[in-house]
């Protein structure tokens, strides 16, 4: 048996085969140079967030409020009191101020849809995956199929859909009770309902992919051993799949906070009582605040914020969504 | 993406109901229908796939017939009086042919440069290397991250008087450049926003499928007598081309919808000239002009294109035996 | 064709915690044109590390490594003029058996398409895959691979063929199938190889010299007879030959060997040999060992045992005997790592119980063995009287693990290489 020996660490030589010969100083100077790349928006709009108007003309906009450049070491040149004179945490404010009600929007469409997708999606992959019947191929395809559809040929169904079939009207009933009274459910409830729909496709592609590992043995034994199709799944296809919640929760939260275009068919505007915060920030610009450059980065920062903890959180989970 | 459809099936069978199944415990094909895994399974499947199949097949169905009409403002769509005029009116329509045209040109730039970016940031990371993992998060970032946010931050990237880049050009004297507000300009750089943000989804499709070849088949090609370049170009490469189309299939049916960050980035519904796109058309013309109708035509344009792309890659992928 | 020069070569990796290890110590090795050396030990000896570095796949810490005189240390792998066949085949999935078979061409030479294609087809005929030509290397089975494998080096026509132990992965028929046609192909081609493997039966059967690894060290360098009947030291005594030469842990009074349940007078040179060394291994090997049922006719020669239990092998016998009176049968080295690990094997065997002996040095311990031809019988729980031949015996120094003493050939003349 050959022995693999540990990594070599030898800074005179290739790291190993496998990798192009940089010289490893030069390796990670490229890495680091990435890193800027990947960063520099979102440090950019970090910087701008919290400078004043004048911090804004007077720096650069990748350098702290108050710094300039300089050529000596260590070639950032501040001055402390100009660095707080120009400093200024109202763009945050207002930022959050506009943005609060979208983030409970959000946050009100965005988990039941979640949820429900995982289930949904779970038993979809079940009944395709770890069941096996005639014409299931042609079902598969049209889930695949499902997730890449373009939206904008759905949008305008959409609108005559619920312009059609008036939620506030109709469940008018459910509207009364004391919990659910507020002007903007029934959108919500649109929202719920169409983000589930359309989170079906890839969620059921995701479980998919988990349940195709499992052994189909282990589903025969537990069938021979008399259990029904909804025993199997309760006892042992679900507590199995929970890892794979977790990456379709990560993955689907994001997304669907994350979208855009349904809630500019839904909501339409960003003054209505349901409008999520992706449509606040997006049609922000369309208002006197748009040319406000260091309100629009706060904006975005705390319009992204639930997503980006979730990212670095689990980083390796929405990765594992991301790749499928 | 679509790895999961190249996974090897565990049991080997194909979708076929369990015939095998049914030969050993000696069910007569009655019994077998009676009792059908298909009825059986159907809860399972059954409301999701309802669900979707009316949000989405029904409802393109339902686009097609409304671009058949001639809706548009508050009239309500006349489906008695059903005719192709709408897809007349496209043809002759000269903003439908520049947002194909950016559409095309968009799709071809933004898929080919999201995968070589991403290609060279795995192999670069196919290694171990120190923070590796901490890299991979920072380029993957900015997936994380609605389109509505990343256009916010580019806006300002781009803007042509504080804009960063426009300060970096500034040093060697060049510039100001109009990113956003010159036609020749606008599309590239919307184009690069775009890769900036999914490059890291290559990368993380193309790490995968590296990881999946072994080490000795580096070495072999090494004492092989091949140089670095040589390697990559006719071992590793070569291996890549089954990640190298799923990950296509993603980045160009992601930019024929792609809206969101363009809606944010021009503030509505219409992109400076040079950069409108098919989807923004469409949208435009739903929400902002109320032309329903001819807007529907424009989707069910999207739609075919997209149906172009991802239909011969299922066909392909069952003829493999991986659906 | 060349000679290939190890000169005190030596690789020591370091660990992400900064502890060093050293894979290969000090070795130095001279191949000669045409010969086929195997590197033969067992599992983390070095074997493949040692191999690695001659093809350049690791860099060398120390020492240098000479093809033809010119020292190859620093050259890159893909400019060594070497093959090389891995364990696990390494064939490119995406081309064709030829495509395999043509890359290194391709890369390392300038030859023109044509005469590439010729090369491949005269070795692909040579390998017996001629047929195989255009088809994946998905589509063929081991057996095939591992050919394709070999045909990949062999078009090269290399300086030197390296092989990490290519039959590993095929079943024991097909294994000892391809040593044949191994052997017969490298006479044909006579291209110096080098062969890693931690089968010893490989290493005795193909090599025209083993060198043999333990722990990094190289212990012995000879011809496959050479190591068997003359090993340097505990370990290569232990390692070659199957089944294992016994040890018996014995100490030396005057020329006579002591072990608390028998005494084995030495004939005079083998005494003299070992003067002054008190504490010795007894070594002897299955072949050797005479089983004497009749235990009347006892000599100085004779232990008494009881056989546990025989295997019939066909043509030979295989006898697992347990010595009486608690005899201290163990590898010192092997007690050295008994002691490390906890267990005691020589305080159990001077309280001579037999649960001591059995429970904590192992079965496998205190068993002697012996081998005899198929035709003779014997049963389980027997006892019975073995006779150890004094012209037979190793004997090894028990602290240094030296070879003192090995056994007399009657007919060296016969034994090549001796």
């Amino acid at each position: 048996m050959t022995t693999a020996p540990p990594q070599e660490t030898d800074s005179t030589s290739s790291d190993g085969i496998r990798a192009l010969p940089l010289r490893t100083a030069g390796y990670y100077l490229l890495l680091l140079g990435l890193v800027v790349f990947y960063l520099l928006p979102m440090e950019t709009g970090f910087m701008t967030s919290i400078k004043t108007a004048v911090g804004v003309r007077e720096s650069l906009p990748f350098l702290l409020p108050g710094t300039d450049l300089s050529f000596q070491i260590p070639f950032v040149e501040f001055d402390v009191d100009t660095m707080l004179e120009q400093t200024t945490d109202e763009k945050w404010r207002d930022a959050y101020d506009t943005l609060s009600r979208g983030m409970v929007n959000s946050m009100l469409f965005t988990i039941p849809s979640t949820i429900l997708c995982a289930i949904f999606g779970s038993m979809a992959a079940y009944g395709l995956t770890l069941v096996k019947w005639r014409g299931q191929v042609f079902v598969l395809a049209l889930f695949i199929a499902g997730i890449f559809i373009p939206y904008q040929a759905v949008i305008i169904p959409l609108t005559e859909l619920y312009g059609f079939i008036d939620l506030q009207y109709r469940l008018g009933a459910i509207w009364a009770l004391p919990f659910l009274s507020e002007e903007r459910h029934p959108t919500i409830l649109e929202l719920i309902i169409t983000h589930t729909a359309y989170g079906i496709p890839i969620c059921t592609v995701l479980f998919r992919a988990q349940y195709q590992t499992m052994s189909w043995e282990m589903i025969e034994a537990a069938r021979l051993d008399g259990a029904g199709l909804w025993r199997i799944y309760r006892r042992i296809v679900l507590p199995l799949s929970i890892p794979m919640f977790s990456v379709v929760f990560i993955f689907q939260f994001t997304q669907i906070w994350n979208e855009f275009l349904f809630s500019v068919t839904l909501i339409r505007s960003s003054v209505d009582e349901a409008a999520s915060v992706t449509l606040i920030l997006g049609q922000l610009g369309q208002a006197i605040e748009g040319t406000d450059f260091p309100l629009r980065m706060a904006g975005a920062f705390v319009a992204a914020a639930p997503t980006i903890v979730v990212y670095i959180l689990f980083t390796d989970k929405f990765a594992e969504g991301v790749r499928v | 993406m679509l790895e999961l459809i190249a996974a090897v099936r565990s049991d080997g069978t194909t979708g076929d109901t369990g015939d095998d199944e049914d030969e050993r415990s000696g069910r007569s094909r009655w019994e077998r229908l009676r009792q059908s895994d298909f009825v059986r399974s159907a809860p399972f499947w059954g409301p999701p796939f309802l669900l979707m199949g009316f949000f989405v097949y029904a409802a393109i169905g339902w686009n097609f017939l409304l671009s058949l009409t001639d809706y548009e403002r508050f009239q309500g769509p006349d489906y008695s009086n059903l005719d192709f005029g709408m897809y007349r009116r496209m043809l002759d329509d000269p903003t439908f042919w520049e947002a194909t045209q950016n559409t095309l040109i968009l799709l071809i730039v933004f898929t080919v440069a999201c995968l070589v970016a991403g290609l060279l940031l795995a192999i670069l990371l196919d290694r171990e290397v120190r923070f590796g993992r901490g890299f991979r998060t920072i380029y993957l970032l900015p997936m994380s991250l609605s389109f509505i946010v990343t256009a916010q931050f580019w806006k300002w990237m781009y803007n042509s008087q504080f804009g960063i880049i426009n300060e970096f050009f500034g040093l060697f004297g060049l510039g100001p450049y109009g990113w956003l507000s010159n036609p020749d300009l606008v599309l590239f750089s919307v184009i690069f926003a775009l890769v900036w943000q999914f490059s890291g989804y290559t990368m993380i499709v193309y790490l995968a499928a590296l990881r999946a070849i072994p080490q000795d088949q580096y070495e072999a090609a090494r004492v092989d007598g091949a140089s670095t370049l040589k390697l990559y170009w006719r071992v590793i490469i070569p291996q890549l081309k089954p990640a190298m189309v799923s990950a296509s299939v993603v980045l160009l049916l992601f930019s024929l919808k792609a809206f969101d960050f363009l809606f944010a980035l021009f503030d509505g519904y219409q992109p400076r000239k040079g950069a409108d796109i098919l989807s923004t058309m469409m949208v435009r013309e739903a929400f902002a002009r109320s032309q329903w109708a001819y807007s529907s035509a424009i989707a069910i344009v999207l739609f075919l294109l997209s149906l172009a792309v991802i239909a011969p890659y299922l066909y392909q992928q069952h003829r493999q035996g991986n659906l | 064709m060349a000679r290939a020069k190890l000169d005190e070569v030596t690789k020591i990796f370091t660990e992400d915690d900064g502890s060093e290890v050293v894979a290969v110590d000090d070795v130095t090795l001279d191949i000669d044109d045409g010969e086929f050396l195997v590197l033969v030990g067992p599992s983390g000896c070095g074997k493949s590390t040692t191999l690695r570095m001659v093809a350049g796949l690791e860099t060398i810490t120390d020492g240098e490594i000479r093809l033809d005189g010119t020292v190859i240390n620093d050259v890159p792998a893909k400019d060594r003029d070497i093959a090389m066949v891995f364990q696990s085949y390494a064939l490119y999935p995406h081309m064709s058996v030829r495509g395999n078979m043509s890359f290194g061409l391709e890369e390392s030479t300038n030859l023109g398409d044509d005469e590439i294609a010729k090369r491949v087809e005269e070795s692909a005929g040579m390998m017996g895959i001629g047929d195989l030509l255009d088809r994946k290397p998905s589509d063929l089975s081991g057996g095939q691979q591992q050919r394709v494998a070999l045909g990949r080096a062999i078009v090269r026509d290399p300086a030197v063929f390296l092989m990490d132990e290519p039959l590993s992965n095929l079943d024991a028929k097909l294994r000892a199938q391809m040593r044949t046609e191994l052997q017969r192909l490298q006479n044909e081609l006579d291209v110096t190889t080098i062969y890693v493997t931690h089968d010893q039966t490989e290493a005795m059967t193909m090599g025209d010299r083993i060198a043999i690894l333990d722990d990094g060290e190289l212990q012995q360098v000879g011809t496959p007879l050479e190591c068997y009947h003359r090993p340097k030291n505990l370990f290569v005594a232990g390692f070659i030959g199957d089944p294992p030469m016994n040890f018996l842990q014995v100490t030396n009074e005057d020329g006579t060997l002591i072990d608390h349940s028998f005494e084995y007078p030495l004939p005079p040179q083998v005494a003299s040999a070992v003067e002054g060394t008190d504490s010795l291994v007894l070594g002897v090997r299955p072949e050797d060992i005479e089983l004497e049922p009749d235990q009347s006719r006892a000599d100085d020669h004779t232990i008494s045992a009881t056989i546990d239990v025989v295997e019939p092998m066909g043509d030979e016998n295989v006898v697992y005997l347990r010595l009486a009176d608690g005899a201290t049968i163990a590898r010192p080295d092997l007690a050295e790592q008994d002691a490390a690990e906890g267990t005691h094997v020589n305080d159990a065997a001077v309280e001579g119980s037999d649960d001591a002996k059995e429970g904590i040095a192992g079965e496998s311990r205190s068993t002697i063995i012996a081998t005899i031809g198929g035709m003779q019988h014997f049963d389980d729980g027997q006892d019975i009287s073995i006779r150890i031949p004094p012209d037979a015996i190793h004997v090894f120094d028990a602290d240094s693990t030296e070879a003192l003493h090995n056994r007399t050939l009657q007919d060296a003349d016969a034994v090549p290489g001796i």
